[in-house]
């Protein structure tokens, strides 16, 4: 009797210890956060649900691996592509174009060419040069003359920030920096100086993030404000809205928008402020071939725009 | 019909708010004010109407076609996944089935 009173009160003190071990895991450990993820990174969630790659015309392309790390790429495109206009009708000329790829992809180095039948050239590398430090480089060059470009990046991971600085051709400088504050939030600002143009400007963004949902905002001396939200609903479904305001042309774009990720196929449609409506369906018909269908209305403009394609590989 | 003295120019046909004297009595409620309100009244409902049809139309076909676009192909693929499942389903508890069976014999 003497022996049990003894242990019935140490089991009490022993489960109140427990309970307060957990609540101090739970209490949040500032020197031990996650890293984030990269700045141009930020509002990508709501970005991949709302602007999905909308095209039209017919898209082929063909993949095909000749080795573990190597591959090329066939791809053919034919339909009427927009030719910015001054005036408020969009002049659409019909191309077709025929691109040729190579892929060379590692662990450390990334390495990916393309070729297109009107005299464009792409090339983007990307190297791990060590576990922090990674260099990423892309070019495009064109026919027209002034029209090509080239940037260079270099990125820094550290234990909870991310920092970069990049440039490019015509003396265009920048750099950013994200920092992770709590577990679930980062913020992040951003300076740029484009020679060529006589601008420099400045940005402010941060990224709440939690199992369920993405919010993330951003503001950009250049007069850009872009909100985003997006919420799992489930793990096949996500909703996506998005709002851009830009306090210099006092221009307003809402949007909202769903992304169905099912197990045969991906759906994400979406509505504009600005009346337009576009959905985009890819659809797993066999083992490595996709089909693509993608179309978008324009009510206001009275434009429509219906894509067919065809992934292999 | 004797018509009065124009002065220098067209002018329009008097429309008189009072019954004419010795005139019939078609033309005595054709010209009543109670007939000429409906008869406006009917011509403003018809405008408005119109006005009402075509808007309806342009906001029914906004309508249908952004349901086309957005929720149409969503209904395909959810009964499509809805049916891939109920063949998963039994095509499970078919394959579930048989090794019990055999052990049994």
């Amino acid at each position: 009797m003497a022996g049990l009173l003894p242990s019935g009160t140490t089991a009490i003190p022993a489960e109140a210890s427990k309970t307060a071990h957990t609540k101090a895991e739970e209490k949040t450990d500032y020197m031990n956060l996650p890293c984030p993820i990269p700045f141009e990174e930020l509002q990508r969630e709501a970005l991949m649900s709302l602007k999905p790659e909308t095209f039209e015309g017919l898209r082929f392309d063909f993949t095909k691996g000749l080795n573990q790390k190597f591959s090329l790429s066939h791809s053919v495109f034919m339909g009427p592509t927009e030719i910015p206009s001054q005036s408020a009708e969009t002049i659409k000329i019909p191309t077709a174009h025929y691109e040729f790829g190579a892929n060379f992809i590692d662990p450390n180095l990334m390495l990916i060419g393309r070729v297109l039948t009107d005299g464009r050239v792409n090339a983007r590398v990307k190297w791990d040069l060590t576990d922090n430090l990674s260099v990423k480089a892309n070019a495009q060059l064109t026919n027209e003359p002034h029209m090509s470009h080239g940037m260079v990046n270099f990125d820094y991971k550290g234990k909870d920030y991310r920092s970069q600085f990049q440039m490019g051709n015509g003396a265009l400088f920048g750099a950013s920096y994200i920092q992770s504050v709590t577990p679930h939030l980062s913020l992040a600002g951003e300076v740029f100086w484009a020679g060529q143009h006589r601008k420099s400007g400045l940005g402010y963004a941060a990224r709440y993030e939690t199992d369920k949902m993405v919010a993330a905002g951003q503001v950009a001396s250049t007069g850009m404000l872009a909100l985003s939200y997006v919420q799992k609903v489930s793990e096949k479904v996500s909703l996506a809205s998005d709002f851009m305001y830009n306090y210099m042309t006092r221009d307003v774009t809402a949007s909202v928008g769903y992304d169905y990720i099912l197990r045969q196929c991906r759906l994400r449609g979406k509505i504009d402020s600005n009346g337009c409506t576009t959905a985009y369906l890819e659809e797993r018909l066999n083992m490595g071939l996709n089909i693509i269908l993608s179309a978008e209305i324009d009510h206001s403009k009275k434009d429509y725009k219906f894509g067919f394609g065809l992934t292999v590989g | 019909m004797a018509a009065q003295p124009r002065r220098g120019g067209i002018s329009l046909p008097e429309r008189s708010s009072a019954p004419k004297p010795h005139s019939n009595i078609l033309a005595r409620i054709t010209s009543s004010p109670i007939v000429s309100r409906g008869k406006q009244a009917a011509s403003d409902a018809a405008f408005v109407s119109k006005k009402l049809l075509r808007s309806t139309g342009k906001a029914a076909w906004i309508a249908g076609t952004t349901f086309l676009i957005l929720f149409v192909p969503l209904i395909i693929e959810m009964d499509r996944e809805q049916q891939f499942n109920e063949l998963e389903l039994q095509q499970a508890s078919l394959l579930g089935a048989p090794p019990t069976a055999p052990a049994r014999s």
